[in-house]
């Protein structure tokens, strides 16, 4: 019996440790390089048999000895100012500055093909590595978890349109950088919307709900997957962004309006943009939030252009709306404060349901106030315990006026009254 | 009194002993760094006299503290909701810090009054120096009844 | 030159001879013992044994099946530190580098991290077994108490080593872990008393712990050479005094008497059957054998477990992002349970340190001399009950805490997905000082004497009987008067459980103690059994506080 266990245990030991080995040899990486290598030789080879020149011929020999007493090896990229190591052109060998000097190659598909476009010269390899722009991670050798589509990794694979984003974290004023698109659209979005009515980017906008500067730093231990119905390996901060351009936020971020664990809370106010967006705009939008960061890089990376002037105006109106969007009021009032925007529990016109509830649409009711009742609504805000509920046992609506006393004064001030007053309309809902 | 050898003994194995928990000692108090590399927590808020009453969220943004003078009375609140970490904003009007993210809500004193927090916000160590500066140490944190009204998590000006 | 020639020139060389000292091997009782005697590794065991102690039913090879884990830490961790750094920017660009460039990285970090897992297993279930066969007993009282002190090192090296690879698993669960040391009575700074000494987050226990206020730099250095070198060093040095000590006291498998046949009445034991005098055999190959078959078995288990499961590596670590929720690690998420029903001065400090001073407390309270050598649950039911009843509560505990605790540490179902949202916990209240103050006196008092002035032993089966007739009874009458049929039921479950063990136990099986050995002995099972009050209280009545002094921190 003894005998029998001792045998058992010796031989399964050995065959075990022999798997393990067979494992730990048989790594993807190898697979994707010795292609690569088999690849280059086999056109290098055809290169060699329709080449007559014997100089020539020489040159391709000597290149088809470098590749095949070339070894299998972990190839990577050490990034010194990001304290970074990518080794992403393990697979990617046709992006590999060192095997591949001409960082240019036939091949189409991934992971053979040689880095598209020109990019490769103005972002020299190794100094800017893969990940600073593509993100991923840059440590791992295989494939699934280079790509970043792991769990504890926080940073996928970024693709277009998304990667504009990485173009704009450098790239100040990109508005008219050829790459950064999307990032510019976005950007444009972002402002025609009145997304900084309620997100403060930095400090600069409303303080209705979070500061955007760094969305695209958010933890994930920070977000409430919850209600998103997006499966474990799907959680991101660009699908969480893009949810809430694409869905209805109040079903992303319900909360507790009926007050089952305590006080009623509201849903989040953030107003349905998905109905007006395309989904290529939403995108862009992405794009251009997840290019707010605060991960530093080293100034000598970051490339200016000259910023758009600023616009100038005679027209007082002219000057009123512009001031009506530079500030984000659309964002709740509707463009040109043609519609106000859900707020919930927040008393409507012809309202049923708490989720009917609505901001007021300025052009039916600025007509309503006088000049310096207007001014002094815009410098103080409707604090939120002023706006009238719907249902009073339900909760406090989530949007509000912020006091804008410390951000437009002056001539601003005086021209979006002038302009406010403009698009009422006289006479009609009174 | 005769020192025997027997008593002159005692005395060196006294010098051993007192040498040995000496070392003990000294190898305890090697342990304790004197100085630490750790961002600082601590800083100087500025005049505590010039706190307006009630909520002040000038800190907000550099610090993450909000102010709070009540009764004669400062206190500091860290600005970090303590269900998974964001920001709430002070809300004048009803009287109460309100979390964006999960909706939790809390009094001016840090106490949980509805939402998903566990537990009231953290209140951080606070002193007056001798120049008269409020100086808020972050890294020391309480939020037990009890003790949190009292020194060193509270100060009078 | 045949092969046999050759193999006696090669042992009888001069070389061969002084290095092995043996000659050729010719299997005769001399060269068995002297493979062991004349072997260092070999020559703790004895030559001879009794064939009893070769059962595998007897010791599980438990002991030896830690040690070796022991050894293959070892190894393992030595091969690890060639490549590892205990830097806040290095450690976890380390752990990838082992995970995805390094040779058989991977299968080493696994073996590790599953040893260390198993080592614990392995440690505490040897535990269980030495008490149950009442191993501990005299003269073997002082090796149970260094066998406490290394499962406590045990526990630490674990502990230290899971900080190591830098990630939110582990500084999380090492700032739990180590915010419970900040609760120290007079030592920590959320401690009872400490503002007493001036003790401040400074100079606190936890300050030197960690080296600083927060899990950081100096921590990871600290937990790194505590880990590597400190801690092995120690427990090294109690492994040996562990061995030594088992071979000067000898083997306990090997009593001299063992009970006889349970057919003689009443199953008293029958004086010295004749397996007293049975035969002894050599230890070389037949216990050698077996434990080579063990530590077999367990190298197996370790390489295919590391093999077929990667030891878990979330994100980098990130001091301003707590997970929710964060655990501890497994063998002290018990203690993090009950930080939900006791303040960290108690479930933290006071209740771990019990805990260790209690186990070694054991064979000095017990006198029983009897049960030694094999499974003896009828010579001493008492200490074998309540020993598995406290093993019972804690890894009940860890159950409820790896398991049953989801975000906020709200109640999860293990089923039930987290996505769920819970409702946050009920209000709780306190008893006035004076109330719980009276509760607590009654309670250490009446709990003490009571048993003990007893004029007459209460046989159980009355005792129960009755106990459930008088619950059902006043039961439902505080039915009536509102209480639910859940709070009732706890009432008087949490009640049973107080009788049984801190009354009716101790009145039959700890009235012929001595007065200091009975009084340890009462101290120690009524604070066992007021943690499980305490914690039905609470779960069934939202009881925070029996005993709140705010003022010095001190709340029970």
């Amino acid at each position: 019996m003894l005998r029998k266990l001792f045998y058992l245990i010796n031989f399964s030991l050995l065959a075990f440790f022999l798997l393990a080995i067979r494992q730990d040899a048989r790594r993807g990486w190898k697979k994707y390089q010795s292609r690569y290598y088999r690849m280059e030789i086999a056109r290098l080879e055809q290169e060699l048999a329709q080449s007559s020149d014997p100089g020539k011929r020489e040159r391709i020999q000597e290149e088809i000895r470098r590749w095949r007493s070339m070894g299998l090896q972990i190839r990577q990229i050490i990034l010194r100012d990001f304290d970074r190591v990518d080794r992403c052109i393990t697979c990617h060998v046709g992006m590999d500055p060192f095997a591949n000097p001409s960082l240019t190659n036939s091949f189409t598909e991934n992971p053979y093909q040689a880095h598209p476009g020109k990019l490769s010269s103005s972002h020299p390899f190794p100094r800017y590595g893969c990940t600073l722009c593509h993100q991923g991670q840059g440590l791992a050798t295989e494939v699934a978890a280079a790509h970043g589509a792991v769990r504890h990794w926080e940073r996928p694979l970024l693709k277009p349109p998304y990667l504009a984003a990485s173009c704009a974290r450098c790239h100040v004023n990109f508005e008219e950088l050829p790459g950064a698109k999307a990032a510019a659209l976005g950007k444009d979005l972002f402002d025609k919307l009145g997304c900084v009515g309620c997100h403060a980017v930095n400090g600069e906008g409303g303080a209705v709900s979070v500061d955007l500067g760094d969305v695209a730093d958010k933890p994930l231990g920070r977000v409430d997957f919850s209600y998103t119905g997006l499966a474990r390996e799907e959680w991101s901060v660009k699908n969480w962004i893009e949810l809430h351009l694409t869905r209805d936020p109040m079903e992303i971020v319900p909360n507790d309006p009926q007050g089952k664990f305590g006080e009623p809370i509201p849903p989040s106010g953030m107003p349905p943009f998905y109905r007006e967006l395309q989904p290529s705009q939403a995108q862009a939008l992405t794009a251009y939030l997840l290019s707010l960061s605060h991960e530093s890089v080293p100034h000598e990376y970051y490339v200016y252009a000259s910023p758009k002037p600023k616009p100038r105006f005679a027209n007082p109106v002219e000057h009123g709306r512009y001031v009506f969007h530079k500030y984000g009021c659309q964002g709740c009032h509707g463009i040109g404060g043609a519609r106000g925007v859900r707020n919930f529990n927040a008393l409507g016109p012809d309202q049923t349901r708490m989720d009917q509830g609505a901001e007021p649409t300025l052009t039916k009711v600025v007509g309503t106030y006088t000049r310096e009742e207007l001014k002094e609504k815009i410098r103080n805000g409707v604090p939120s315990s002023a706006v009238v509920k719907f249902n009073p046992e339900g909760p406090i609506p989530p949007l509000y006026m912020p006091p804008w006393k410390d951000k437009i004064q002056g001539r601003e001030l005086e021209d979006l009254v002038t302009y406010l007053l403009s698009i009422a309309e006289k006479g009609q809902w009174w | 009194m005769d020192v025997t050898r027997r008593s002159f003994l005692w005395a060196g194995w006294a010098a051993l002993v007192a040498f040995a928990v000496g070392n003990l000692a000294a190898a305890a108090r090697f342990m304790f760094p004197n100085v630490i590399y750790e961002p600082s927590q601590k800083f100087n808020a500025g005049p505590a006299a010039e706190f307006p009453e009630g909520v002040s969220t000038q800190l907000t943004t550099a610090w993450r503290i909000w102010v709070v003078r009540k009764e004669g009375f400062l206190y500091a609140l860290l600005a970090r909701c303590t269900h998974l970490g964001c920001t709430p904003n002070w809300f004048s009007d009803q009287n109460r810090f309100r979390c964006p993210c999960h909706g939790s809500n809390f009094t001016p004193g840090g106490d949980v009054i509805a939402g998903p927090a566990p537990k009231p916000l953290w209140r951080c160590r606070v002193e007056v120096a001798s120049t008269g500066d409020l100086m808020i140490d972050r890294a020391i944190l309480e939020n037990r009844p009890g003790l949190r009204e009292r020194p060193p998590f509270v100060v009078s000006v | 030159m045949n092969f046999p020639n050759l193999k006696a020139a090669l042992i009888n060389s001069q070389i061969w001879r002084s290095i092995f000292r043996s000659g050729i091997w010719k299997d005769t009782p001399r060269d068995r013992a002297g493979h062991v005697i004349g072997n260092l590794w070999l020559h703790l065991h004895p030559v001879r044994i009794r064939p009893r102690a070769l059962q595998w039913t007897y010791t599980w090879g438990l002991g030896g099946i830690s040690f070796l884990l022991f050894l293959i830490l070892t190894v393992t961790g030595v091969f690890l530190m060639f490549y590892y750094r205990p830097t806040m920017e290095l450690a976890y660009r380390d752990m990838k580098d082992l995970e995805f460039a390094i040779t058989l990285g991977k299968l080493l970090r696994n073996s590790h991290r599953w040893a260390a897992q198993a080592m614990l297993v392995a440690v505490i279930l040897h535990m269980i077994r030495v008490y149950l066969t009442g191993a501990y007993k005299k003269p073997r009282e002082f090796n149970w108490c260094i066998g406490v002190l290394l499962l406590t090192l045990t526990l630490f090296l674990s502990f230290t080593g899971y900080l190591l690879p830098w990630d939110q698993l582990d500084i999380w669960a090492v700032t739990v872990g180590t915010n419970l040391a900040a609760a120290t009575p007079f030592l920590g700074y959320e401690g009872p008393f400490s503002s007493l000494l001036g003790v401040h987050v400074a100079n606190d226990v936890r300050f030197v712990l960690l080296g600083g206020t927060v899990v950081g730099e100096n921590t990871l250095l600290r937990f790194y050479v505590l880990h590597c070198v400190f801690v092995p060093l120690v427990a090294g040095a109690l492994i040996m005094l562990h061995f030594w000590r088992i071979r000067k006291d000898s083997f306990s498998a090997a009593p001299l008497a063992l009970p006889g046949p349970r057919s003689s009445a009443e199953g008293a034991a029958a004086p010295l059957s004749s397996a007293s005098d049975e035969e002894k055999v050599e230890v070389w190959p037949h216990l050698v054998l077996r434990e080579y078959v063990a530590a077999g078995f367990t190298v197996l288990f370790i390489l295919l477990w590391s093999i077929l499961q990667n030891a878990p590596l979330e994100e980098l670590a990130n001091p301003t992002v707590t997970p929710n929720p964060s655990k501890a690690p497994w063998y002290f998420v018990g203690l993090q349970e009950l930080l939900r029903y006791f303040d960290p001065w108690i479930a933290g400090v006071m209740i771990p340190n019990l805990i260790i001073v209690g186990l070694m407390a054991i064979p000095y309270v017990n006198p029983n001399p009897k049960g030694v050598g094999y499974y003896a649950w009828r010579e001493s039911p008492f200490a074998i009950a309540t020993f598995l009843f406290g093993i019972l509560l804690w890894f009940v505990l860890i159950f409820i805490g790896y398991f049953c605790r989801g975000p906020n540490f709200a109640w999860y179902w293990p089923w039930e997905s987290w996505l769920v949202h819970k409702a946050p916990p009920p209000p709780t209240w306190d008893l006035p000082l004076w109330a719980g103050a009276l509760l607590l006196l009654f309670y250490f008092g009446f709990g003490i004497l009571g048993p003990r002035f007893l004029q007459r032993e209460i046989s159980f089966k009355p005792a129960v009987i009755f106990y459930w007739i008088f619950a059902a009874a006043a039961g439902a009458a505080i039915y009536l008067f509102g209480f639910t049929a859940g709070q009732v039921a706890a009432l008087f479950f949490f009640l049973f459980v107080y009788y049984l063990f801190g009354f009716l136990m101790p009145q039959r099986y700890l009235r012929d103690l001595s007065w200091p050995r009975y009084l340890t002995a009462m101290v120690f099972l009524l604070m066992m059994v007021g943690v499980v009050l305490k914690i039905g209280a609470m779960v069934g009545f939202n009881l925070h506080y029996i005993l709140a002094l705010p003022q010095y921190n001190f709340n029970i």
